[in-house]
């Protein structure tokens, strides 16, 4: 099955946001997007948000910024429904979002993201960024301060072995829904263990031509 | 219009034998895969498919996808009617123009015409220009839904025929196709064409 998976973590359990002491430049909350052609992706704290014809974006970093871009893209999108009379899809928001943190080359937003949806022709892709608007499609990816941690695990489980082997392996491990979520679950579980600011709860967004639908599962609060 | 794609025909109206043909340019591409022929004062059609050009290749740029041809005719009819709002880009006169656009999108393959109000219809079949009460009458004798690309061709250049003064040669008329994507006919192509006639 296709879908997109996204996980999120709040990064201190209480108030809807961290304490400005927390929420430094320097070190984000743990966002991390695992994902492959079920597309499943982890981000960080109330920056999942829905766009577009099944899309969704997950930013890690100064959740000011990503306030601003997160509406700021929003407010595109519906721009471009206005304009062309339909939805925007992934691949033209994984574009759009690209240009729009480019633009703030000498200035950036300081936004870590990772884009997930459904392309046209509904198989699962994944987008991920710097914070200058660099991107690339691939079938899963994490961003944030616990990336570091997940990325390898994500890495040993789903891609493929080196492109030289012969015979000719699949570029990334096709997993199903069940089996995509699950693997977001351990991951995360795993780099609560270690990074401080990961932990409290993940948000799971999983994207199937039947739908969107989020779950929320508890991290341990320390 | 057929379901394979949109066929223009244009006639240059060569005025003197020492006219360079090749020279009357009366159907440009805008994109790939949108076309457009023009009637009235070239010289404004041609502000308003350079404006169509930059903002098709905007749009590839900002949204990596090639602009719906709805979404491109809708971009040329905003210049239409630029009066009165002070100094920044207002006119002193409308565009003197009717347009054809011809292209292939996501829905398939459709065409509009412009006028210089501003305002755009979706058509099955358009003829424009001098001539066109007559060439329209028959084109909806003669247009139907099943039409191949070859059958519209031959409809298209056999319509101008009647219109025309002149006899028909590849130096005083121009085809275009966007099936999928916008190829002007070489004169030898439309010599084949007009030997089906």
């Amino acid at each position: 099955c296709r879908g997109a998976a996204t996980g999120s973590t709040r990064t201190t359990a209480g108030p809807a946001w961290p304490s400005p002491a927390r929420t430094t430049a320097w070190s984000p909350p743990t966002p991390a997007s695992p994902s492959d052609t079920t597309s499943s992706r982890a981000s960080t704290p109330r920056s999942a948000s829905c766009k577009a014809d099944k899309c969704v974006i997950a930013s890690s970093g100064f959740q000011g910024d990503i306030k601003a871009l997160q509406k700021n893209l929003a407010a595109r999108e519906l721009l471009y429904q206005h304009q062309h009379n339909k939805r925007m899809s992934c691949p033209a928001m994984a574009q759009l979002l690209s240009n729009t943190l480019y633009y703030k080359r000498f200035f950036p937003y300081y936004a870590f993201n990772v884009l997930g949806g459904l392309d046209s022709e509904g198989k699962g892709c994944v987008y991920s960024y710097d914070a200058v608007g660099s991107y690339e499609r691939t079938g899963y990816s994490a961003q944030g301060s616990g990336s570091t941690l997940i990325m390898p695990v994500l890495d040993n489980q789903l891609k493929s072995p080196s492109p030289l082997l012969v015979p000719a392996r699949d570029a990334v491990t096709p997993l199903s829904e069940s089996e995509a979520v699950d693997l977001v679950k351990d991951v995360f579980a795993s780099a609560t263990e270690r990074d401080i600011y990961t932990g409290d709860k993940v948000e799971i967004v999983v994207i199937n031509k039947a739908g969107t639908r989020r779950e929320y599962i508890e991290l341990r609060k320390d | 219009m057929t379901k394979d794609g949109v066929v223009l025909a244009v006639e240059k109206r060569v005025t003197s034998p020492l006219l360079e043909p090749s020279s009357v340019e009366k159907i440009m591409e805008i994109d790939e895969h949108v076309g457009c022929a023009m009637s009235g004062l070239i010289a404004d059609a041609r502000t308003l498919v350079e404006h169509a050009r930059v903002e098709t290749q905007n749009h590839r740029f900002s949204y990596g996808e090639p602009m719906t041809v709805e979404s491109t005719t809708q971009a040329i009819c905003d210049l239409a009617l630029r009066f009165g709002e002070g100094d920044e880009e207002s006119m002193s006169r409308p565009f003197g123009v009717s347009l054809l656009i011809a292209g292939h999108d996501e829905n398939g393959p459709s065409l509009y015409y412009t006028d210089p109000s501003g305002t755009f219809w979706q058509c099955n079949a358009k003829a424009i220009g001098s001539g066109s009460e007559g060439a329209d009458s028959s084109l909806q004798d003669q247009y139907n839904k099943e039409l191949t690309i070859a059958e519209a061709e031959t409809i298209a250049l056999s319509i101008l025929k009647q219109v025309m003064e002149e006899k028909v040669t590849p130096n005083n008329v121009d085809i275009a196709k966007v099936s999928p994507s916008y190829h002007l006919y070489t004169p030898a192509e439309v010599e084949a064409v007009i030997a089906r006639l």
